[in-house]
């Protein structure tokens, strides 16, 4: 035999190195077939058509988002929007919320409360002309009185917790910290989730009480246009003028809008989608903002801007001289009906269904 | 720390008060014995006790008109209360925690649609009180505290009703405690005094034979 030990063992060694050699070449030849071999389609399409070619994976994700039509796929899940992989629209509304609402709203409300404080500190309180007489007209009844306040707790209730929601990140995060604002943010939520719908019980008792004397009569144009008194002299009105009109219409229909997109927002169970909900947001944002900052006028032309304003919504009775000042009109009906009170007349009787005076517009 | 002297301490001050109170409270009412009637008796006291305490669950047709806001407001309130009080999940957890003794609770939304109509009673209820001239005329401190109290417990209710977060809880309960303090010394009282004071009324005129 010819085979030493030596050369079987050197035959070995070198037959276990070819092996490895082989090895890794396959590997390796492995490896670059994986990530050539996909490549080859485009290739040949580039060769042949002589332009480069999507990834045919985009034709899918391309249905998936949705560009150029709604797909609904199938699944599953059997709940509204459950063939929805991707929501494209969701996106829209996202940079709505972020770049339009959150920014105009803020510009809208600060505004208006700027332009409003800009106007007290030139023009200061309205102050009643010579002076008060002393003797009272009952402008409010009690039901009148309440269904407002009721109304103005509820709203103020919704309209902070509601401006937590949408302002607070920008605002509250710097002085509560990450967690202190989650707490309050978890707290506004459920407030004005559980409160909502009181809110329309709230409008809707605000509409049937106030409605019969708002709708827009004789004089009121000639009282917008003199802009109420504030250009070209005295302006005529009736018990209500056409700012407090205008103020009635814009609550009760932006109000509404409010309950129902609350609504449809509140009880996800009524089998709303995606695009419904968008919707419904921007109906609520929008006329949520607009609500808050027109209320500010309200709120200013009632307290500090007009003397003797407040009473009328606290005691129920506003002074003769204001009633003649600002309501013209309705004075001289109260006037003619015998209806003004004399200065030491009884307090109890005062927008309370009990009292003479008060019957005649009570509501019970 | 906080959560252990609402959780602990407080909790058992105020528990012990709340109970000691209203049967001190009710103790004093009770012993204070009546003027007996020497008269003969041409109806039952009993009878006259319990029909009143029944007919006072309604205005009487003479008033009704005039009240039907307060009666309103004040059933929307009280209904609202009780299913909210008893029957909430959170509370009767709480009591079966405690106590080991519990219900079935009502489901979410009756709780959720018994603590809005709790709440609109009591606001409109506190709003009549301060607008209306009688009332605001004849009302104490106490009145508008105890109404503030419990508007306030409620509403912390409402906060912390996701269960989510401990700050929130131990507001409602610090408000409940709160509450449970100033209770008997109120006329929140009222609460455990208006069957026996009915009865009272109905009993004296029963015994004289009038309906009332």
């Amino acid at each position: 035999m010819k085979h030493t030990t030596a050369a079987v063992i050197q035959d070995t060694g070198e037959a276990r190195q070819r092996r490895k050699r082989y090895m890794l070449w396959s590997f390796l030849l492995l490896i670059a077939m994986t990530l050539v071999l996909p490549l080859i389609p485009y290739a040949v399409a580039y060769v042949q058509d002589g332009s480069a070619v999507r990834n045919p994976g985009s034709e899918l994700w391309r249905e998936v988002r949705q560009r150029d039509q709604a797909v609904i796929g199938q699944t599953q899940a059997d709940n509204v929007d459950a063939g929805i992989l991707i929501n494209k629209r969701g996106e829209e509304w996202r940079l709505f919320r972020m770049k339009k609402l959150i920014p105009f709203g803020a510009i809208l409300i600060g505004g208006i409360l700027g332009l409003i404080i800009l106007f007290y500190l030139i023009r200061g309180t309205l102050r009643l002309p010579g002076g008060r007489s002393g003797k009272r007209i009952l402008r409010f009844t009690l039901n009148e009185r309440i269904v407002h306040w009721f109304t103005v707790v509820i709203f103020w209730i919704l309209a902070l917790s509601g401006l937590i929601t949408l302002y607070g990140r920008y605002v509250l995060v710097p002085l509560l910290g990450p967690e202190g604002f989650s707490v309050t943010a978890s707290a506004s939520l459920m407030a004005h989730n559980t409160l909502g719908p009181i809110f329309l019980v709230a409008i809707l008792a605000l509409f049937f009480t106030f409605v019969k004397n708002n709708f827009f009569a004789r004089g009121d144009l000639k009282w917008l246009t003199k802009a109420g008194g504030l250009l070209g002299g005295h302006a005529s009105a009736g018990r209500f003028n056409a700012g407090e009109k205008i103020w009635f219409w814009l609550a009760v229909i932006l109000g509404l809008a409010l309950c129902v997109s609350g609504l449809i927002l509140d009880f996800p169970n009524w089998g709303q989608g995606r695009v419904v909900f968008e919707w419904s947001h921007v109906v609520h944002g929008i006329s949520a903002v607009v609500m808050i900052a027109v209320s500010f006028g309200h709120i200013y032309l009632g307290t500090v801007g007009m003397e003797g304003s407040l009473e009328s919504m606290t005691t129920g009775y506003v002074d003769a001289t204001w009633a003649e000042a600002h309501h013209d009109r309705w004075y001289e009906e109260v006037r003619n009906a015998g209806e003004i009170e004399e200065p030491g007349q009884s307090d109890l009787s005062g927008g309370v269904a009990s009292g003479g005076v008060a019957q005649s517009r009570s509501t019970d | 720390m906080l959560k252990e002297l609402i959780d602990g301490i407080f909790w058992d001050i105020a528990l012990i008060v709340f109970l000691a109170g209203i049967v001190w409270n009710l103790l004093a009412v009770f012993t204070r014995g009546i003027k007996k009637d020497l008269a003969v008796p041409r109806g039952s006291g009993l009878v006259g006790a319990v029909m009143t305490n029944v007919r006072r669950f309604y205005p009487h047709h003479e008033i009704a008109p005039r009240i039907r806001f307060q009666v309103v407001s004040g059933y929307l309130f009280h209904v609202g209360l009780l299913v909210l009080l008893f029957f909430a999940r959170p509370h009767v957890e709480f009591v079966k925690d405690i106590s080991g003794v519990g219900w079935t609770p009502v489901p979410d939304w009756i709780f959720n649609l018994a603590y809005e109509i709790a709440f609109a009673g009591l606001l409109l209820l506190l709003l009549y009180r301060l607008l209306s001239p009688v009332t605001r005329l004849i009302s104490r401190t106490d009145s508008y505290v105890g109404s503030i109290l419990v508007l306030l417990v409620m509403f912390s209710g409402c906060l912390a009703m996701l269960e989510s977060f401990e700050g929130l809880r131990l507001f409602h309960r610090f408000m409940v405690e709160l509450l449970m303090i100033y209770f008997p010394f109120s006329s929140l009282m009222h609460a455990f005094l208006f069957i026996p004071s009915r009865g009272y009324s109905g009993a004296m005129f029963g015994r004289r034979g009038v309906d009332i």
